[in-house]
């Protein structure tokens, strides 16, 4: 690790990202794929990290050819103790892109989609269920409806029910940790376009630790939240030290007495999740399907694509037009924000039943920010971004595509670096 | 001087010429291979995301609630628990700040 992070609070996780220095060939293959040019070291020589520019994205983590790169938090053996423990409930909140990539640890096709079998195994090894899924509708309500609020403020002049500021257009998507880690480190004049809503899994955790006692009939202090993501930003994110609303609440309503804890107590990949079922001795690939009888395992397809680039734009054009309409969409699918293109972007006009008036929302979707994030950031500082709402998601093609997601060598950038060899490509 | 007359007289070979271009494709054939399988690998590189991609939208068609505002728990949620979207509870639950990062923490 370098002398001191400057850019951690404390008890966040600095370095999470580490390069193995026996290990790495000196290939440069993991620069290609950083975001903020956070590795150091030239071609041929050892490379390290700059902990302080560092997203903990984990891009190079997957793309490294020599497997030289990895995480230095580890909590499989943390959650195995605490799935041991009778008077624990240890909650599992898993992330939609989770489902269609643990298969392929367990030897199942590429991109299986195993819903049913993760939540058997889940089950198994002792977890009670938070889909994640549910906390994305939940963050769609409340961005979807901050959008709104922002947009009627812009153009209408509304102001807000309980007089709190209303933050400018284009607002930001705020679900990505990586993304968030990136204004506040490299452009904090585009904080407060940046949604204050949580991300899904931090709304997951707290929702677990506040309404979830009375679903679990648990006191908050026994139930263990445990984050399982494509991501290993997550991490990072779980450790912020201001994600102790579900304890503040509490004790607020006298209902705590002893220590703190966070919203998220820790956070497993999907790597990690499959290392814990082979340690637990659950093949995943043999489960029964398992569908459980709980509220928070109910989840909409607007959830669902969350994980991928564009997901949450569409989940969110989907509920921002039966509100601001007051009529549903006859067809939910919406094209223009799906794809692996750079940057994709939309206009949607819609007839605000409030005010009797049309709107022009201007959407933009962006994604592999090593390549894409720059000329998008430089026009909202300028202020002349077209857009009134732009997502963005670090990792190219979102979160199936994720640091945490298993390592599928076909992705590796080396092959990556020859393609612009053959012209006819 | 005497005159030197250059005479040449072909290799005797023992394939006709349609045989040579016959087998002068072939072989080129074969050389190109390499470059073909190499071009596949090369274009295959995001077929995984492709497949994984492919996997949330299925799921999504496959749900029968295919809008946030209609899923039951979230309504169940803030009926009994948390009020409604940017209320109260919300902003002190479901809602966060950021930090500016560049001024030097810790």
């Amino acid at each position: 690790m370098n002398a001191v992070a400057k850019t951690y609070q404390k008890g966040e996780i600095p370095g999470l990202i580490a390069i193995r220095a026996s290990a790495c060939k000196g290939c440069d293959a993991c620069q290609r794929y950083c975001p903020t040019g956070a590795i150091t070291g030239s071609f041929g020589a050892t490379h390290g990290i700059d902990v302080d520019l560092c997203l903990s994205c984990g891009q190079c983590l997957i793309s490294c050819p020599f497997d030289a790169v990895y995480e230095t938090d580890d909590a499989v053996d943390q959650v195995i103790a605490n799935l041991r423990d009778k008077s624990v409930s240890v909650v599992g909140i898993i992330a939609p892109a989770v489902r269609v990539a643990i298969g392929e640890e367990f030897g199942m096709k590429t991109g299986s989609l195993v819903t049913g079998k993760l939540y058997g195994s889940m089950k198994k090894a002792g977890f009670e269920i938070l889909d994640n899924n549910f906390a994305a509708d939940l963050t769609i309500m409340e961005e979807g409806s901050e959008l709104i609020s922002r947009a009627r403020h812009a153009v209408f002049g509304e102001k807000s029910a309980h007089g709190e500021p209303i933050g400018p257009l284009p607002q930001l998507t705020s679900c990505c940790p990586a993304w968030v880690r990136y204004v506040e480190t490299q452009c904090p004049a585009l904080i407060p376009h940046l949604s204050s809503a949580k991300s899904p899994q931090q709304m997951a955790g707290t929702v677990a630790k506040t309404y979830g006692t009375k679903v679990w009939n648990k006191p908050a202090s026994q139930i263990f939240t445990v984050g399982i993501m494509p991501c290993t930003a997550k991490k990072f994110e779980a450790s912020r030290p201001e994600f102790t609303s579900a304890y503040e609440f509490n004790k607020k309503q006298n209902r705590e007495t002893g220590p703190a804890y966070p919203d998220v107590d820790v956070v497993l990949t999907t790597r990690d999740l499959a290392r814990l079922f082979k340690k637990m001795k659950i093949d995943l690939a043999k489960e029964a399907d398992y569908s459980p009888d709980i509220l928070f395992a109910e989840y909409s397809g607007a959830g669902t694509i969350f994980g991928n680039t564009g997901g949450v734009m569409e989940a969110a054009v989907r509920t921002a037009y039966a509100v601001l309409t007051g009529e549903e969409l006859a067809n939910v699918e919406f094209k223009p924000v799906r794809g692996l293109k750079g940057v994709k972007s939309a206009s949607v006009t819609l007839k605000d039943a409030k005010y009797g008036k049309d709107v022009t929302i201007n959407l933009a979707v962006v994604h592999d920010m090593a390549r894409n994030i720059k000329p998008i950031v430089d026009d909202v500082l300028a202020g002349k971004s077209p857009y009134h709402f732009i997502e963005v998601m670090n990792c190219p093609a979102g979160c199936i595509n994720g640091g945490g997601q298993p390592i599928d060598k076909s992705g590796s950038s080396w092959v990556e670096a020859i393609r612009p060899l053959f012209a006819w490509k | 001087m005497s005159e030197h007359k250059y005479q040449y007289t072909e290799n005797p070979f023992a394939v006709t010429r349609r045989e040579f271009i016959t087998i002068t494709g072939v072989i080129t054939a074969f050389l190109a291979l390499p470059a073909i399988w190499i071009k596949s690998v090369a274009s295959s590189n995001n077929a995984y995301i492709q497949a994984r991609t492919q996997g949330l939208y299925v799921d999504d068609v496959k749900s029968t609630i295919r809008v946030s505002h209609a899923n039951i728990a979230v309504n169940r949620y803030y009926k009994e628990f948390g009020g409604e979207p940017l209320g109260h509870l919300s902003h002190k639950l479901l809602h966060t700040h950021y930090i500016n990062r560049t001024k030097g923490l810790g």
